[in-house]
């Protein structure tokens, strides 16, 4: 026991010693500032990559799947062997605006450096005054197990001529400050986009933004104010309550964004929340010219696919989901209406109904409802017909799902 | 092993290992408190369900040898005949869901308590016998067949449906003592599990083509009528629905 505080007492002294050093760049240990830092650290989502165990906070290890390999999320602690220790506050920025690393090394954009370059200065330096704080975890971590030739960081130097752009936020001057505390949040620490936004064949952000995406064989809904498939149709305090809660009438979270809610967005103030609402919803980061496609009209009833759907959804659905799709709220998700149901992408729906799903639980929704799985019930045809049915009735319209479609999410799901 | 059993382990636990598990849990607990207290939300898994394999109507029998599956399928097409209403218990293949039963989980009473002391007990205490289900039905077709023998110079699966039913009023009743076994214990499983098998989910091997469902009107596994249950009097035309579905669940080829 003694020995281990002479330690701890040494490396404290030895950790104060490199801050008196770099002075000009020292963390701030003010109570405000640290406390701010704890809360962008919250609404970066900083534990979702780099808290590997509830133990051990930010102490990284995390698995991130890349179309490219395997990337281990690293130790963010302050330890000096493992974690960064030893960094300064510039080193910091540098990781954080411009993907270098402490000694020059270029980091992979699985970090979202990208989005992470709009911070402004005074939020970089609360965060890493907050970083300070952290118990120092001594846990080695192999962050880069990508295969060759991706395993060779200096390609990323390529990478970013072709999808970086190290920029600082701008605020719109046309535009309240609501909506640039939105843009702020949502382009920067919140990085929306990494996952709703498509990707090029490179990973970098492609075009479309906000229009959707799968990952991790979920489909990451369109977030624009599309009013069919996207958000445009929610209210302002439906989208909060969806941030704040885990779920609303038309959804709930599941799958990578159940992990954001439960670590971040669940914990934003309202006031960040509601800033962020009326960004997406105003469309005011997207392309001047950007317009929401014409919905499609809907299959009609006598197709051979909604019509077995139909059956299906008597049967097996309209129990919790209700014959009219209207759902329980809070309970049952409503589908007549649901951009999710119209999406581009029916991946979502496709697992939910084969594997099943849990809601994510919150502190202001604990419930964490469950759909069960029917995979084990439902053939792929039967899938494919009853989705058919669901995302062309009470309203709804999109395209069919093909059985194809579902027999090789079924054996992506189970390989799982 | 069984198909039954296998499916239970595919699915996750055997109904033995989560009684176990939930045994020890309780052991465990006791000891410091009396009530087990959880957190946060429970634990759950994609694709966690426990499901039933189909049984296969065209596979040999599992249990019964292929005469004791011609004595079962006499005596349930007495029990349940063909009548206006309905196929025969044999037609809507009891026989077959009767043999899956015994060669699963419930044969050997493997969730019952099965050790003894057995002792006759009053009738309110219920089954006492220290037989399991795939005893019964062996000893008892067996001394079934050793009565007919003896006393109707046939077995009982050559006998005519009259004579086939007077015995099998006797069985119920008492009045034929069967060798090896009681014979009112006997007449009662087995007209317990005719039942079953009539009435049962298709799944199972019994109520083909839900013929038991659509002859009572009961619309088989759904699981709300909030919308219907005010129509009071009226035929609401329900198809019923088996857990593996129906015909309108494909679309025409």
């Amino acid at each position: 026991m003694t020995t281990r505080i002479g330690f701890t007492l040494l490396g404290l002294a030895g950790t104060s010693l490199v801050a008196l050093s770099s002075s000009a760049s020292a963390a701030s240990t003010e109570y405000q500032d640290i406390e701010h830092g704890r809360y962008l650290s919250v609404v970066g989502d900083c534990a979702a990559c780099h808290t590997e165990s509830d133990a051990q906070p930010l102490a990284g290890g995390v698995s991130l799947e890349t179309p490219f390999g395997t990337l281990m999320a690293p130790n963010i602690t302050p330890d000096a062997k493992t974690g960064l220790g030893d960094w300064t506050f510039d080193d910091f920025k540098a990781a954080m605006t411009e993907g270098i690393g402490k000694g020059g090394y270029h980091l992979y954009p699985a970090m979202p450096y990208p989005t992470y370059t709009l911070m402004r200065d005074e939020d970089l330096r609360d965060l890493w005054a907050y970083l300070q704080t952290v118990d120092p975890v001594d846990h080695e971590v192999d962050a880069n197990q990508l295969p060759f030739p991706f395993n060779i960081r200096l390609a990323m130097m390529g990478w970013n001529w072709l999808n970086f752009e190290d920029t600082d936020f701008a605020p719109d001057p046309d535009q309240p400050d609501d909506i640039n505390r939105g843009a702020y949040l949502v382009e920067g620490l919140g990085h929306c986009g990494t996952c709703h936004t498509p990707r090029n064949f490179m990973g970098g952000e492609g075009g479309d933004k906000f229009s959707g995406a799968v990952i991790d064989n979920w489909y990451a809904p369109d977030i624009t104010p599309d009013a069919h498939k996207g958000i445009g149709g929610w209210s302002e305090d439906e989208l909060v309550e969806y941030l704040k809660t885990g779920g609303n009438r038309y959804d709930f979270a599941s799958g990578p964004m159940a992990d954001e809610v439960r670590h971040s967005s669940q914990y934003w103030t309202d006031e960040d929340l509601h800033a962020v609402a009326r960004y997406l919803q105003s469309g005011a980061g997207l392309a001047d010219d950007w317009q929401a496609e014409a919905a499609p009209a809907a299959l009609d009833a006598e197709n051979a696919q909604v019509s077995a759907g139909s059956a299906i959804y008597f049967d097996r659905c309209a129990g919790c989901h209700t014959p009219d799709g209207s759902g329980e709220t809070g309970m049952f998700p409503q589908l007549a209406g649901s951009p999710v149901v119209n999406g581009d992408d029916p991946t979502s729906l496709i697992r939910v109904v084969l594997a099943g799903s849990r809601a994510v639980a919150t502190d202001a929704k604990p419930t964490a409802p469950a759909m069960p799985a029917l995979g084990w019930n439902l053939s792929d045809d039967d899938v494919a017909n009853v989705l058919t049915f669901v995302r062309n009735s009470w309203g709804n319209a999109a395209d069919a799902v093909s059985a194809e479609e579902v027999a090789e999410l079924r054996a992506t799901l189970q390989d799982e | 092993m069984s198909k039954t059993r296998d499916t239970a382990k595919a699915g996750g636990l055997t109904r033995r290992q989560l009684l176990g598990s939930s045994a020890a849990l309780l052991v465990g607990a006791s000891g410091t408190a009396r009530a087990l207290s959880y957190t946060d939300t429970p634990e759950w898994q994609p694709f966690s369900n426990i499901a039933a394999t189909p049984v296969d109507d065209d596979a040999d029998w599992q249990f019964f040898t292929p005469d004791e599956a011609a004595t079962v399928e006499a005596i349930v097409e007495r029990l349940i005949p063909a009548d206006d209403l309905s196929v025969s218990g044999k037609d809507a293949g009891c026989a077959v869901f009767i043999d899956r039963q015994l060669a699963g989980l419930y044969g050997d009473y493997e969730r019952r308590y099965m050790h003894g002391p057995f002792q006759a007990g009053t009738p309110q205490q219920g089954d006492q016998s220290p037989l399991t289900p795939q005893q019964r039905y062996r000893l008892g077709l067996a001394s079934l067949d050793d009565h007919c023998r003896n006393t109707q110079d046939a077995l009982f699966k050559d006998l005519g449906g009259e004579q086939r039913d007077a015995i099998l009023a006797q069985l119920e009743s008492g009045d034929i003592a069967l060798d090896d076994i009681d014979s009112v214990a006997f007449f009662e499983i087995v007209l317990q599990n005719t039942m079953e098998g009539f009435f049962a989910d298709p799944m199972y091997g019994g109520n083909r083509d839900m013929v038991a469902w659509k002859m009572v009107g009961f619309p088989g596994a759904r699981y709300d009528y909030r919308d219907y249950i005010e129509r009071h009097n009226e035929d609401l035309a329900f198809e019923p629905v088996s857990i593996q579905g129906r015909g309108d669940w494909s679309t025409p080829a």
